[in-house]
């Protein structure tokens, strides 16, 4: 059998969304926003909402996100997606709004604009990508960075004297009256990119259907700011990210 | 709802604002508490227009956040606005930057009281550098309009929205606690009603609103990487900035005609100016008044041309000087111009600007 009998139109059991364009991304290899990008134009796709979704892209890595996913886009200043996406779903209560945000601009730089967008349950989905480092930047302590991991900010270790805590976000948005569901998944193996994307058709449909506010945080890989090959960022992040950031829901009230 | 007859009333400029927003197609207001403009904000929330014209109010948690709602809100096609006080505003300064570079219409109100800090909650005209020198990083623009009165309060912000969205640029109204907290009549304008999702598809085809039948799809961006794309881009403002400022200078003249000597005043010290004129023609000295009403774009042509035909020019504002940089710009060297002002809250009486120009010029 030859290859173009192979990829016949018949044979076809999976592609990539055709939301998804084929612009060259810039990811790194072994980054987890590539399959998080192909999930939220799978979802969007699947639930026929491209002429209703609008997506706000941070300051971070996925700043470029707009040039991947052919739906409407805002690019947001650091930190204030969740305010640009409350005002856009209040003028436009019947689209599908949502942002997608790293953890520094999400848990440092945005954490007053994430807050009150969640306390006030507005009907926007944040996707919340944390590798635990700014990646854009080079390589820098992140607000979620954990205890004794070293960057170039804190080329000894995050210690607690000098640098802090490392920040849940997810933890706190969970006891917001506002949010309606709050889950952390991941995207490292086949099993747990399904259980992310059901995680983020449930958040997309709240938002569409003005039930309050999702935050779907994916547990994420940033091998060129770990230093490490893409297989063992995944080691490390099941190893390591997975005991400080437990996977699973932490809020659902929505009935199914 | 207030004045559905056209009639005469009496209300404060802030309250003013509020209730010509709700008249003028505005979609949305998204706002801080800040002394002396809350009841733009207050008013708002008595006058409930979500439940008449579905306009949109929320008192956001921040300056930060209400400028880059606006961001959102512009950039989706809709009329949204914020106001603000003089510490807010200077922190609304990197979502300006960002509309300005993407191109995102709205409108800015700011209601200054003194500074520099946490300042004074007393009026002042200190925040003219800030407004009309863009205010944020990079080279830009906002359209300035400076209303004098309740009456304009009213009127500039459907003016400023037209403007806005004429030219896709952040529009600001920069009033004072004068005119923000003093009451006067006032006529309301006409109702206008919200635009219809059609009409925004049509009127800002781009905008980001949902990529309906398929069309091409919109970003709203002040990003580029390369430097040829960056540079070209910033050309294309410029070039809107000459449109703006060779199309949209808007000033007021009273007694030039016969004048021996000008004022040049915006706001509420165009009004005191008016009184300390008329005290000067009492004492047979002629001086007439040039009212910019666009503080960017600066009437700097009429100002020139004004220039030639006086023997002096008193710049009189609220602040140490910063308008007088303009005028003096505009004037090239060809008559004195003096400065008056003062700062911290005081506002200056017809009897100091009557003083300052006699000692300055005659």
């Amino acid at each position: 059998m030859k290859t173009q009998d192979i990829i016949s139109p018949e044979n076809i059991v999976y592609q990539k969304p055709t939301l998804l364009n084929d612009n060259d991304m810039h990811y790194c290899p072994g980054c987890s926003h590539g399959v998080v990008h192909k999930l939220v134009a799978e979802v969007i796709e699947e639930m026929g909402a491209t002429e209703k979704a609008i997506g706000v892209s941070p300051v971070g890595c996925a700043v470029f996100a707009y040039k991947y996913i052919d739906i409407d886009w805002q690019e947001a200043a650091h930190g204030r997606a969740p305010a640009i996406a409350t005002a856009i779903k209040r003028l436009w209560p019947d689209r599908l709004v949502f942002t997608y945000q790293g953890d520094g601009d999400l848990a440092c730089i945005g954490t007053a604009e994430t807050i009150h967008a969640l306390n006030r349950g507005e009907n926007i989905a944040i996707i919340f990508i944390n590798n635990a480092i700014y990646g854009m930047t080079g390589g820098q302590m992140a607000p979620t960075t954990l205890m004794g991991m070293k960057t170039a900010t804190c080329p000894y270790g995050r210690q607690a004297d000098l640098h802090g805590y490392p920040l849940k976000m997810t933890e706190v948005a969970a006891t917001l009256e506002g949010t309606c569901y709050v889950t952390r998944q991941s995207v490292h193996t086949v099993a747990a990119i399904r259980r992310a994307k059901k995680a983020i058709r449930q958040a997309f449909e709240n938002s569409i259907n003005r039930r309050g506010s999702s935050l779907v945080e994916i547990v994420s890989t940033c091998s060129s700011g770990w230093k490490q090959s893409a297989v063992d960022a995944n080691k490390w992040m099941e190893e390591n990210m997975f005991k400080f950031y437990e996977l699973g829901d932490l809020k659902n009230t929505v009935k199914e | 709802m207030v004045n559905e007859h056209n009639d005469i009333l009496l209300m404060k400029g802030n309250e003013a604002i509020a209730h010509a927003a709700i008249r003028c197609g505005c979609d949305g207001y998204f706002g801080y508490p800040i002394t002396p403009q809350s009841e733009i904000l207050e008013t708002l929330a008595v006058e409930k227009p979500w439940e008449t014209t579905g306009m949109v109010v929320l008192q956001a948690e921040s300056e930060v956040a209400s400028i880059n709602m606006i961001y959102g809100g512009g950039g989706s096609g809709k009329r949204v606005m914020t106001s603000s006080s003089s510490p807010g505003v200077a922190l609304m300064q990197e979502g300006i930057a960002y509309m300005a570079g993407a191109e995102i219409p709205g409108l800015i109100v700011n209601v200054q009281r003194g500074g520099p800090g946490l300042g004074t909650i007393q009026p002042s005209q200190g925040d003219y550098f800030q407004a009309t020198r863009g205010g944020g990083n990079g080279d830009y623009y906002v359209l300035v309009l400076a209303p004098s009165s309740v009456q304009e309060m009213a009127d500039f912000v459907d003016l400023a929205f037209e403007l806005a969205f004429k030219y896709r640029i952040p529009a600001m109204i920069l009033s004072d606690g004068v005119v923000g907290q003093v009451m006067e009549k006032v006529v309301l304008p006409p109702f206008k009603p919200r635009r219809t999702e059609e009409e925004i598809e049509r009127e800002c085809p781009w905008a980001s609103t949902g990529r309906k039948g398929g069309r091409p799809i919109n970003v709203i961006t002040s990003l580029e990487l390369k430097p040829e794309a960056m540079e070209k881009h910033n050309l294309h403002l410029q070039e809107k900035y000459k449109t703006i400022r060779e199309n949209e200078v808007r000033y007021e003249e009273l007694q030039t005609e016969d004048a021996d000597y000008l004022i040049v005043a915006f706001g509420s010290a165009a009004r005191i100016a008016q009184k300390a004129i008329s005290d000067l023609r009492q004492q047979d000295i002629h001086v007439g008044l040039l009212r910019p009403i666009t503080l960017w774009p600066f009437p700097s042509q009429r100002i020139c041309e004004l220039s030639e035909k006086v023997k002096g020019i008193l710049c009189f504002e609220i602040n140490a000087g910063q308008m007088v940089e303009d005028v003096r710009l505009a004037v090239e060297g060809r008559t004195p111009v003096a400065h008056y002002g003062k700062m911290g809250g005081i506002v200056p009486t017809p009897d100091e600007v009557v003083d300052s120009l006699k000692s300055q010029l005659l």
